[in-house]
């Protein structure tokens, strides 16, 4: 089950990724506020999904990254940063009225902790909980659910962190971005992830294995590529038409 | 009171190695303008287990191959000892214009409500020059506090800006539990943000405030600036949902108060993105300047707040991944911004519409997103800029920014996070395991190696 991610536009991109990896993505994952590269889906939430369901993956993953020193801090400070994701998912869904919540009701919103990044006990319960009490768009269905992108391998720490929180607070999944062995979509590797189990005494899986990355694999196409071993789009928006 | 006020973060301070080993006083002509005194480094980031020891920093001169070492190993280790400055602190220090100073903040429970407190810490002594705190009343039980210091260029004030978090519902509701699949009952919790500001006189210690802003519901996050008269602070509503779709998102406001005061001179709309602790720097005009998106400028009128935008055009490249973005405002009026996701670095001139001045291109870090964020530097004088080598080399580097060339390189293969430079010239990397700080002299030969307990995501 494999899959884009980028910071770019998808509109954008689509064509000359399909064309470099000889397969059409069956989901996308992009950046939601606070990130770098929240603006795009945040002012062109139409044409991205009209991206998306033109590529022929028409379900958007949700990602967010904050001001990386700040995963160090605070319970406040996680707390303010969740507010902003959801915010920005509440408001992307505002926008496209074809966007729709998974059937399941599991959104898997990931925090993004690059590998250079120390996660605070702290600032993942402040994070993880207002992610998790979200009441989306009044539904009282409290569809959110923390998830968190990192190296499992890394010396920071990020697996001990997720060990450490309690019920509603425990990740999802875990998206790994280790090892990098590269490929395409047409011909990916077997999925082999690394597990926050071999790094720790957290039992949270790695459903999703960022395999390539643009700058260390050589990629052309602004994208990431991304392989799960679950059905991933069951945990994505879906674009239920084109916008 | 406070469900989670109290932070994780510590602050340490390390003896700049150049000047302690050196003979204890700062150079007679120290390569930075703006803070001739700094002795001291300051490290913020995070234990590595609490309780938190205090921050204990081993220093080793620089191994072989450098037989004649500028420090005798017996007086580093005596001379060379950390001091502990604060834990628990709420949020990340800010450093101020001149770096002379860094403002953090605790946050604590109080019978009346929550204190706050803010403790200005001297970069020179790496001792608390000043402090106060302020009370926070009429907050309900199990509110969040989120401050954000900010200097006024000129000024003996710091403003405080206050995002104040509180649980306006509680309902008893079920969710499924993702790592189990069951269906559990959870105290499901509605929380609603304001934002409060209170200025602290450096002179009197005193705070005047909190003035509270009748602007909730609001997203916590801000961004904040301020001048010598004026604080800049955007804001955004957060967003409802919509009755009918399509529904445009909220935008952000930026709005403009006089130095002391509680009530806005001047609100307008800013374009997006919504504030989120991006680079903001006030600008020799009196103007403060927004570098959002990693890519643009925008610059808000010190009269009126109203906003203008300007393409940074080297830095308007797109990746797959973000990258962090820094933006600072340098004492002859220019700034310089990097993007080291892109490997480009500018010196831009406000004054003629962010005109560039100098430009130089260098291989991507292996971490260019990751903290900390400070992963090149201008030299105080701007004629070299310093880099972290590139994900495959590693090392620092050196380029001559008049020719944007790479004039010399450092490594022995280690891939270092952050790259900071001190007031003595000494260049610092910061790297995941110890020895977690490297030093280097302005010609980029290694002067020693420190060893430390806390992970660091910030240097000042």
């Amino acid at each position: 089950m494999s899959g884009f991610d980028t910071a770019g536009r998808i509109h954008h991109t689509f064509q000359s990724a399909r064309r470099e990896f000889g397969w059409p993505p069956r989901y996308w994952i992009r950046y939601f506020s606070p990130s770098p590269a929240a603006d795009i889906f945040a002012d062109e939430a139409v044409a991205e999904s009209g991206g998306a369901w033109d590529s022929g993956g028409p379900y958007v993953g949700c990602v967010s990254s904050p001001l990386q020193h700040r995963l160090s801090g605070s319970f406040a400070e996680g707390q303010a940063d969740a507010q902003a994701y959801a915010a920005s998912l509440l408001a992307a869904w505002n926008v496209v009225a074809q966007l729709k919540l998974p059937a399941n009701n599991q959104l898997w919103c990931f925090l993004d902790q690059e590998y250079s990044t120390g996660l605070s006990l702290s600032y993942w319960n402040g994070w993880a909980n207002y992610i998790a009490n979200y009441n989306f768009a009044h539904l009282h269905t409290y569809p959110l659910y923390p998830a968190l992108y990192c190296a499992p391998f890394s010396p920071y720490p990020n697996c001990t962190t997720i060990a450490a929180a309690k019920g509603l607070n425990i990740p999802s999944s875990v998206w790994s971005s280790e090892p990098e062995p590269c490929g395409t979509l047409k011909h990916r590797p077997k999925f082999n992830a690394q597990e926050c189990s071999s790094a720790s005494r957290s039992k949270v899986r790695s459903h999703l294995w960022q395999f390539g990355e643009q700058p260390g694999c050589g990629y052309t196409a602004n994208v990431d590529l991304d392989l799960g071993d679950v059905n991933i789009p069951s945990y994505c928006f879906r674009v239920v038409a084109r916008p | 009171m406070l469900a989670g006020g109290i932070g994780a973060g510590a602050l340490i301070a390390l003896p700049d190695p150049l000047l302690a080993l050196r003979g204890d006083k700062p150079p007679a002509r120290s390569p930075s303008p703006v803070a001739p005194d700094s002795q001291y480094v300051l490290l913020y980031g995070m234990p590595e287990s609490m309780p938190f020891s205090g921050g204990s920093v081993a220093w080793a001169p620089y191994p072989e191959p450098r037989p004649r070492g500028p420090f005798p190993a017996s007086r580093t280790r005596e001379r060379l000892v950390a001091k502990p400055v604060a834990d628990k602190i709420a949020s990340t220090p800010v450093l101020s214009h001149d770096r002379t100073t860094v403002a953090l903040v605790t946050v604590h429970t109080a019978a009346a409500g929550a204190k706050v407190t803010l403790a200005l810490v001297d970069a020179a002594t790496a001792l608390i020059s000043k402090q106060g705190s302020l009370t926070i009343t009429d907050i309900r039980k199990g509110a969040n506090i989120l401050a954000t210091p900010v200097f006024a260029p000129g000024t003996p004030t710091i403003a405080l800006v206050l995002a104040i978090t509180e649980p306006t519902g509680r309902r008893q509701a079920r969710k499924v539990e993702a790592h189990t699949g069951r269906t559990v009952p959870m105290h499901a919790v509605t929380w609603t943000s304001h934002h409060a500001l209170a200025y602290f006189d450096r002179h009197s210690g005193k705070f005047t405030g909190p003035f509270h802003l009748d602007n909730a519901p609001s997203l916590a996050l801000t961004s904040a600036a301020a001048n010598s008269s004026d604080l800049f602070v955007w804001t955004t509503k957060e967003p409802q949902p919509a009755k009918t779709r399509p529904q445009p998102p909220p935008l952000p406001w930026v709005s403009v108060f006089p130095l002391g005061a509680g009530q806005a001179r001047a609100s307008v709309p800013s374009p997006a993105p919504w504030p989120a602790g991006e680079p903001v720097v006030t600008l020799s005009t009196g103007e403060v300047g927004r570098l959002v998106n990693g890519r643009a400028v925008q610059v808000s009128s010190a009269r009126t707040g109203e906003v203008t935008q300007t393409v940074i055009q080297p830095l308007n490249v797109t990746r797959a991944k973000p990258s962090a973005v820094t933006m600072e405002a340098r004492q002859d009026g220019t700034v310089f911004l990097t993007k080291p996701g892109v490997g480009q670095a500018v010196v831009a001139d406000p004054a003629e519409e962010f005109r560039i001045k100098a430009k130089v291109s260098y291989p991507v870090p292996a971490t260019p997103l990751g903290a900390p964020w400070s992963k090149a530097v201008l030299s105080p004088e701007g004629d070299t800029l310093y880099v972290l080598g590139g994900a495959k080399a590693g090392g620092i580097s050196a380029y001559d920014v008049a020719t944007g060339k790479l004039a010399r390189s450092y490594s022995y293969g280690r891939k270092y996070n952050g790259l900071y430079q001190l007031p003595s010239g000494v260049l610092l990397t910061i790297s995941p395991q110890n020895p977690r700080l490297e030093f280097f002299s302005p010609h980029l030969s290694p002067l020693g190696t420190a060893a430390t307990d806390l992970h660091i995501s910030a240097v000042f």
